[in-house]
């Protein structure tokens, strides 16, 4: 219990650019995850995500620093069936069938009696007997989820796991999280998706140009450089087709300015919100929050 | 709820290093299937050589070295068969790897060296099938030599086809994408012609042929047959030259590979 799931010290990764110049993907991380936690990495694309989680899971080796999973070398945590992950660069086979590929993935890890278990947790009953080629992305995506779960792994790492996952399905996937969190499993996810880390994580480490530029309590990171948005919906009579009417936003800009406030963002509805508006589907975990939908990435 | 899952993760530590052999032959079984499943590479594999068989010299009893001409035809045909096997299993491997798979693989125990090892067998096992049915077809329609050139005809045929693995491999490292397999199979077609597999060649074509990395495989798999004397007095080839064909494709090959493998690297 005390061993730490990850623990790196001064992780740094450089390779060569395509113009042969020197590109740190990553720099210097140092960053300790207990056994328990769930972590969010949250940072845009090109932050270094991959190459960090990459490092984790023994796929790449570090250029300086260390990194130890369970208190082994990564490959020996891997090997010894600890750590698991779903990858952004792993792939399928299109040609096996959901179970076939479940079953291959269970035989190399000498868990054949997984299978069933990890069909079930990951809903994919109704698809076991589907090629994967005729799976949707984000079908796929469970089902890598599937196989990351099946040596029963005290640590799963998930890199961007809702990619290609509709509003529903990326619910319905945090969802199964959830109760394997509840198992007692330690969960580190990466994401752009700020929504995801404020409504999952405990705790978000936010990574931008190779280093971590905060690590704290989700609630206290979004504090400290997300800051507090207030919505609010102008009359109908003042939006057209081109938007909301200019005069009337500048006498709204005029009338907020004694009350010090001197910035005016305007945003449209996000897409995700209006979908979840016209299907009826509940925000994930919107009250809880308190998160705002809407513009919600753009302090990325 | 959390002892559970403690509990749990132990056994695998405990299981994984001593069974490692089942579970590879359970994997490779699965790979076989898949494979075997595929209708149009085992079309090109299976199919195509056998019609060819009957095209070009199925129960043509004229005599031919220590045989037929039919059982010289039937070994040809089951070459072409077995290398385009390996090929398409090797091509099929390398573009696996660069789809990521290789990448899923490597969050398992299983070591790289034991993962070519099982792709290797799978390899071997396919290209069994058309080496099989074509014997088979040739012993049921007249194809007759001696047992010993049964025998090794058919082991040259099958060990030989290894060389065509590295080929489809550095094929498919070379060419990116999922066509590369398709490519790979399609040049086999065109080298089987020039290699002296389809139809007796003779003049220009020949000396060009000679060149070809069919030539020596298929030759040498005719060897124990023919003796090295080509149909329709076309001429002799020396077992040393068709061993030489050989091993220098199978570098030039090695090299490809080993060229795509690093070009590939480093992109990533």
């Amino acid at each position: 219990m005390t061993t730490p799931a990850i623990k790196a010290i001064g992780l740094t990764k450089r390779f060569r650019g395509q113009g042969g110049e020197i590109v740190t993907a990553v720099d210097g991380i140092d960053l300790t995850i207990g056994s328990g936690e769930i972590v969010a990495f949250l940072g845009p694309n090109g932050a270094g995500k991959t190459t960090t989680v990459d490092m984790f899971l023994g796929l790449t080796s570090p250029t300086s620093g260390e990194v130890e999973v369970y208190g082994e070398t990564p490959h020996s945590a891997v090997v010894d069936g600890r750590v698991s992950a779903v990858m952004q660069t792993g792939g399928l086979l299109p040609d096996f069938t959901v179970r076939e590929t479940i079953r291959a993935i269970a035989a190399l890890h000498g868990r054949p009696e997984r299978v069933d278990v990890v069909v079930e947790r990951a809903g994919l009953g109704p698809l076991a007997n589907r090629l994967v080629k005729a799976c949707s992305g984000g079908e796929q995506q469970r089902l890598k989820f599937a196989l990351a779960l099946v040596p029963d792994p005290d640590l799963v790492i998930l890199d961007e796991p809702t990619t290609g996952m509709d509003v529903s399905a990326r619910q319905q996937f945090w969802d199964t999280m959830r109760a394997d969190a509840a198992d007692g499993r330690t969960i580190v996810f990466a994401t752009h998706y700020l929504a995801e880390a404020d409504a999952f994580a405990e705790r978000t480490v936010l990574m931008a140009r190779a280093r971590i530029m905060a690590d704290g309590p989700t609630a206290e990171v979004r504090a400290a450089y997300g800051g507090h948005t207030v919505t609010f919906r102008p009359p109908a009579d003042v939006m057209g087709a081109q938007g909301i009417d200019q005069a009337w936003l500048d006498e709204v800009r005029k009338a907020v300015a004694p009350l010090g406030i001197n910035d005016l963002e305007v945003a449209s509805a996000s897409l995700e919100a209006a979908f979840l508006a016209l299907t009826g589907t509940p925000l994930i975990d919107s009250e809880a929050t308190g998160a705002p939908t809407d513009a919600e990435e753009s302090l990325l | 709820m959390s002892t559970t899952t403690i509990t749990d993760t132990e056994v695998p530590a405990v299981t994984s290093r001593g069974t490692t052999r089942p579970l590879a032959v359970a994997y490779a079984g699965l790979d076989l299937k898949r494979q075997l499943r595929d209708k149009v590479g085992m079309f090109f594999t299976v199919a195509l050589p056998a019609f060819l068989f009957f095209v070009f010299g199925m129960g043509d009893d004229e005599a031919y070295g220590s045989a037929n001409v039919a059982m010289y035809v039937m070994v040809s045909m089951a070459a072409y068969g077995a290398v385009t096997a390996t090929t398409t299993v090797a091509g099929v491997a390398a573009t696996e790897q660069t789809m990521g798979w290789g990448r899923q693989v490597s969050l398992t125990p299983l070591p790289s060296l034991a993962f070519v090892a099982i792709k290797t067998a799978v390899a071997m096992l396919v290209a069994a099938v058309p080496i099989a049915l074509i014997y088979a077809i040739g012993a049921a329609t007249g194809s007759s030599g001696n047992a010993f050139d049964w025998l090794a005809s058919a082991g040259i045929v099958w060990l030989g086809s290894v060389l065509f693995a590295v080929y489809g491999l550095a094929m498919c490292l070379i060419f990116k994408g999922e066509n590369a397999a398709g490519i790979a199979s399609g040049l086999i077609v065109i080298m089987s012609f020039l290699g002296n597999v389809f139809t007796p060649m003779d003049g220009i074509i020949l000396e060009i042929g000679r060149f070809t990395p069919l030539y020596g495989y298929a030759g040498l798999a005719r060897y124990p047959i023919s003796e090295g004397y080509l149909p329709n007095d076309a001429g002799h080839d020396s077992v040393w030259l068709l061993l030489a064909n050989v091993c220098s494709w199978t570098v030039i090959f090695a090299a490809l590979a080993v060229w795509g493998l690093r070009r590939r690297r480093e992109r990533v």
